[in-house]
């Protein structure tokens, strides 16, 4: 197939009517390989629908949703979507609270996601590898046999970032990561996005402008579901609109 | 799970109880002579084959709600489906000894004016075939049930709720005369099964035997499948079904193979009840049975497969007991049972075992924190 | 009529003398008892010979005869009560009280003479006098008599009706009555060879015109050898009477339907409350219904004991009580274990299924494992036709009653505090408490109220089903699937959803039978569920992630 755009993630005119609620108003939004974009906006604003619209939970009433030029997203289940290699981190914190630290990042690595094989599965020196590397990243090697219900809030965050990033995604949809977070771990985590947006593409929502500030990228103001204003920081906190109908006088 | 394999020593036990079980009862009933107290009566040893079957239920219904969140109230479906496979083999048995003497047609449908077997029945004289029919029926069932369920992602209550209505249906077309498997009254007076007389009784002591060697084989497979990855997506699913589908697993795949490989052992245990009770009528689809089946795993300890046979043992033990001493009473005991295992019990009585020997090796520590309630 | 009542007291002045000429008369045919007609007292003292050719020829006078006392002798005579003295021939009349009136004259006899004996019957008489009897009760002088005895005639298709039936038609005033004397009229002409074809024609679109299953019945008997014109006819009203029977069965069947609509309501609606609005999983919500039904019965019990007058109240009576009782149970089971378990649904299912079992071993410890009479009040009782369509009061009253409650639910969540409160409280529970609503007891009583609603339709369901301690279990998994299928949380989709199912089922019942019906809608609703999870009327969007 030929791909219909150079960039990642490709959105246009994007619609999602629920019971006549406009959640996504012709939203457009591109996203290059290997950029950060942190989106901004006030609640109802259509930032979750839209997170939920890229990884097939919500289909749109209209529009276009490509990844990588050639894959339509509006055709595609949750599943098919993370497997293309889209990876999403939820708001609240949502890690399996049974499951060990290392387990977590076990199932979230990049393997073979069939039912079957799963059943047969011996873990390889590879995994064993990747998950150490993991751990040290998020720093929890400590940890790895804590059950992740015990972890603290904070390294609940952390944990669900290393488990997106065992997943080896191409395009992070991060929501929210500084929510809870004390000032060192909020400035901890901007540092990890700033270090994952090197090779993968990422997409933070966030409330926190200090933390925005942080990341120091490129900003999509979104409002009633549509993009408002795009550009630095500096740029969007100028504007007209965005101070009246976000950042307040 | 550290080197001793994926049976824990909780495991071992459990099975080393259930293989003894299985030598040591039909011993003690051929072998040790009446009136000894070591001897097990003849009545005994079909009642406690009985409890093994409904534990192999237990255990069924253990791996699809302990490790997988789906509170099934429709194994007993399962349960009868297979009962019923095993009953026709049994009827065809039969042969010319009916009270119709006819030797092709089971005496109802000679009854009811048959003129011939219906192909639904062909084949059942034949034990294997038979045999995979009780592993294929119920999961025949369980697989297009599971595959519309899971696919349009009924979840929780619902799921539960279109569970009861499944084995209800059943119930209801089983009672029908012309459904072919003897309406009202059901299949019994049974004669023999693989040319052993079934009131014999190196044959009851043969099928405790075989129950037992099924429920501990039973117990292995889940286990197996439950510390595979495989059953670590499960309880992954269990605990953040969506959380599991964005990172890529198809989670109705997952669900479907649990919950079709819990509906063959149900049918693997409701197959051998029947010859150990004598009869299989659409009573075993009540709705009530299935959700008898989920307080034994409740008591037991859900999530735990040891807890889930445990629970299914005491509790039947119980019903006896208590319908022999006061039947009045039983009803009550049971409801109450549901109400303070779930009120104060979450853990069941393993959970409780655990909490208990947590805090006597570590007195000062904190509780274990508690298993996450359901859904 | 006017005319008979004036010739009376003729009758009477005259019927000595003609007592005197009856004995000169010899063993009559029906040809001369055709010629008695007249002569009432004749035709009555032919009764007195002991002949069975007499009597049948008297009994053929006397039904066209117009002699108001006919139908009195003809009875008399049915019972062995038509007595003759066998010296004199006379003929006297015992009254079933004992007693005895000369039967021309009617007068009281004082001394009746020894000896008297009944009129003897056989077959053939039997016959003629029923004949008789139904041929006085064409000229009956009540109107309903009349009516009652043309359908009868209509019925039994007897050709020997005919002459009665022609005078009646002549005399009849009433145009209900005589449109059904002409469709009896209609039957015993329509295979008759003897009259006119195009008359015969006419008497067969007469009675297609009917259409009801009486008159396919009589148009499809007719003679084999009977004209081309009137088969035709015949065929034609038979075709007409089948698609409008057809038409009447499935009207019939939708409203068994709403019967059944209105009984799945009733059960559901206390769900729609409970599962619905508070999304508790009531397992028990049957034996609330359950208890409900056991409030009417020993309501009913104390009426029939100490205040029998009160009967016709029962119901009215039992309504209140039900309620309360069921409304305690309810609270008493939301503060003592459902509170414990909010937000986890599964929990609150085994819980649940538990006390339904303790409530139902307690009401079969208390009243035993059998059935329970339930009365119905005479306005309960009975029936109506609409067109070929039968409806029964108690169907009636409980559609009605369905319809009441779920409006007066509607109103009591719409424009009451305690309806705003259960809404605040189960959209935003903290939001709730924070503005000082008592969110614990809002919640009991929001059970209560919903068990309490669940109690009166039992009062209800008494009225059309077995009161045992297994009631209850009947309904549950309808309930369930009634809220389900309407969409949970949603009341209008409930009252859709429990008539839509009804009539469905009912419509299925012809074609499939009553249990494979009922499997074919579960397994329809099951299919539905899966492709609509969230139920016929569900609310989309983010609100039902919360």
């Amino acid at each position: 197939m030929e791909p219909v755009t150079q960039s990642l993630l490709y959105l246009d005119n994007v619609s999602v009517v629920f019971d006549g609620f406009r959640a996504l108003n012709a939203l457009s939004l591109t996203i290059d390989e290997a950029e950060m974009r942190a989106i901004i906006g006030p609640n109802g604003a259509g930032k979750t629908t839209m997170m939920d619209v890229i990884t097939g939970k919500t289909r749109p009433t209209k529009g276009e949703a490509m990844f990588a030029g050639i894959h339509d997203l509006t055709k595609l289940d949750e599943a098919a979507i993370a497997q293309l290699g889209i990876g999403r981190k939820f708001q609240t914190p949502t890690v399996f609270d049974m499951h060990t630290v290392e387990d977590n990042l076990l199932l979230a690595l990049k393997e073979d996601r069939r039912a079957f094989s799963n059943i047969y599965w011996r873990r390889t020196a590879r995994e064993k590898e990747r998950i150490e590397i993991l751990l040290e990243r998020i720093r929890m090697t400590d940890q790895r046999f804590r059950k992740a219900a015990e972890l603290s809030h904070g390294q609940k965050q952390w944990l669900e970032i290393g488990m997106l990033l065992a997943q080896e995604p191409r395009l992070l949809l991060v929501d929210e990561p500084a929510a809870g977070m004390t000032d060192q771990e909020t400035a901890d985590t901007a540092e990890l996005l700033r270090d994952i947006a090197k090779t993968q593409s990422v997409v933070v929502v966030e409330h926190d402008m200090q933390f925005v500030r942080d990341l120091d990228v490129k900003v999509t103001v979104l409002h009633e579901g549509s993009v408002l204003a795009e550009g630095s920081l500096d740029q969007v906190s100028a504007n007209e609109r965005v101070i009246e109908v976000y950042l307040g006088r | 799970m550290n080197g001793t394999g994926f049976i824990d020593r909780k495991g071992w036990f459990f099975i080393a109880i259930v293989l003894g079980a299985a030598v040591l009862v039909p011993v003690a009933n051929l072998m040790v002579p009446e009136g000894s107290p070591l001897h097990v009566s003849d009545y005994l040893v079909p009642l406690l084959g009985k409890y093994l079957c409904y534990a192999l239920l237990a255990v069924a219904v253990d791996l699809v709600w302990g490790y997988c969140g789906v509170l099934s109230l429709g194994h007993a479906a399962f349960f009868g489906l297979g009962g019923y496979a095993m009953g026709m083999y049994l009827m065809r048995q039969i042969g010319p000894r009916g009270v119709y003497g006819n030797p092709i047609l089971p005496d109802f449908m000679v009854f009811l004016n048959y003129k011939e077997l219906p192909w639904f029945w062909w084949g059942f004289d034949w034990f294997p075939f038979a045999f995979v029919m009780v592993l294929f029926v119920p999961g025949l069932l369980a697989f297009l049930f599971g595959w519309f369920a899971f696919r349009s992602r009924v979840t929780g209550v619902y799921l539960s709720i279109i569970t009861q209505a499944m084995t209800y249906a059943l119930m209801l077309a089983f009672f029908r005369n012309d459904m072919g498997f003897g309406g009202n009254n059901g299949l019994t007076d049974f004669k023999d099964i693989l040319g052993f007389s079934i009131s014999a009784d190196g044959t009851r002591a043969a099928l405790f035997a075989a129950s037992a060697l099924a429920l501990a084989g039973g117990y292995v497979l889940c286990r197996a499948l439950v510390t595979s990855k495989y059953g670590k997506v499960l309880v992954a699913v269990r605990d953040a079904e969506s959380r599991t589908r964005f990172m890529g697993y198809r989670v109705e795949n997952y669900k479907l193979l649990c919950w079709t490989l819990s509906a063959m052992l149900a049918g693997v245990a409701g197959a051998l009840y029947v010859p150990q009770v004598g009869i299989i009528n659409p009573g075993e689809f009540a709705p009530a049975n299935s959700i008898e089946a989920v307080i034994w795993v409740a008591v037991g300890g859900r999530g735990t497969l040891v807890g889930a046979a445990l629970g299914a043992v005491l509790v039947n033990a119980g019903k006896t007991w208590f319908t022999g001493l006061l039947p009045e009473a039983w009803l009550f005991a049971l409801g109450a049972l549901f109400v303070l295992v779930t009120l104060f019990l979450p853990r069941g009585v393993l959970g409780l075992w655990d909490t208990l020997a947590a805090k006597r090796a570590k007195p000062a520590d904190t509780a274990v924190p508690a298993a996450k309630p359901a859904e | 009529m006017r005319i008979l009542r004036a010739t009376r007291s003729g009758i009477v002045s005259l019927a000595l003398l003609m007592f005197a000429g009856i004995l000169f008369l010899t063993p009559a045919t029906p040809a001369r008892a055709q010629g008695a007609a007249a002569d009432p007292a004749g035709t009555i003292a032919r009764f007195g010979t002991d002949s069975y050719g007499d009597t049948e020829a008297a009994l053929g006078a006397l039904s066209v005869s117009g002699d108001p006392r006919a139908s009195e002798i003809v009875e008399a005579l049915r019972d062995g009560r038509l007595l003759f003295d066998p010296q004199t021939k006379a003929v006297f009349l015992r009254s079933p009280a004992g007693a005895v009136t000369d039967a021309a004259t009617g007068a009281a006899v004082a001394a009746p003479p020894a000896g008297l004996r009944p009129v003897r019957m056989n077959n053939r008489v039997r016959r003629a006098v029923d004949a008789a009897a139904g041929a006085l009760a064409l000229v009956s002088p009540d109107p309903a008599k009349r009516l009652d005895a043309a359908a009868a005639v209509f019925k039994s298709r007897d050709a020997a009706a005919l002459p009665a039936l022609d005078a009646a038609i002549a005399k009849e005033s009433d145009a209900r009555v005589k449109t059904a004397l002409a469709e009896a009229r209609a039957v015993l002409i329509v295979g008759n060879p003897s009259v006119a074809e195009a008359e015969r024609v006419a008497a067969a679109r007469l009675i297609a015109a009917r259409g009801d299953q009486e008159a396919l019945a009589a148009l499809s008997n007719l003679p084999a050898d009977s004209p081309a014109a009137v088969k035709q006819a015949a065929a034609a009203g038979i075709e007409s009477i089948n698609s409008s029977l057809a038409m009447w069965a499935v009207a019939q069947n939708v409203w068994y339907g709403l019967s059944l609509g209105s009984v799945l309501l009733l059960a559901a609606i206390g769900l729609a409350i409970t599962f619905g609005v508070m999304g508790v999983i009531n397992m028990a919500h049957g034996e609330m219904v359950m208890i409900g039904a056991y409030t009417t019965f020993v309501v009913q019990e104390v009426i029939r004991t100490s205040a029998p007058f009160l009967f016709g109240w029962s119901l009215a009576i039992a309504l209140p009580l039900a309620f309360l009782v069921t409304a305690l149970v309810g609270i008493l089971i939301e503060r003592t274990v459902i509170r414990f378990l909010y937000g986890r649904p599964l929990e609150t299912l085994l819980a649940t299924w538990g006390i339904s079992l303790i409530l139902q071993q307690a009401v079969r410890s208390i009243f035993g494992p059998t059935n329970k009479e339930v009365g119905a009040p005479y306005w309960m009782s009975g029936s109506f036709d609409i067109g070929q369509m039968a409806i029964t009061y108690n169907r009636l009253w409980i559609i009605v009653f369905a319809l009441l409650v779920f409006f007066a639910l509607l109103l009591v969540l719409k424009r009451t505090m305690l309806g705003l409160y259960v809404r605040a409280v189960t959209q935003n529970r903290r939001m709730a408490a924070a503005m000082g609503i008592r969110t614990g007891r809002i919640d009991a009583l929001t059970f209560g109220f919903g068990s309490g609603i669940a109690g009166i339709a039992g009062v209800a369901l008494s009225q059309i089903d077995n009161v045992s301690p297994n009631l209850g279990q009947g309904y549950i998994i309808d309930s369930f699937m009634v809220v389900v299928f309407g969409g949970v949380g949603n009341l209008w989709g409930t009252l859709v959803a429990a008539f839509g199912l009804g009539i469905a089922n009912k419509l299925l019942e012809p074609f499939a039978g009553a249990v494979l019906g009922k499997i074919i809608i579960l397994v329809l609703i099951i299919l539905f569920i899966q492709k609509r999870p969230r139920g016929l009327f569900a609310l989309k969007g983010r609100a039902v992630e919360a």
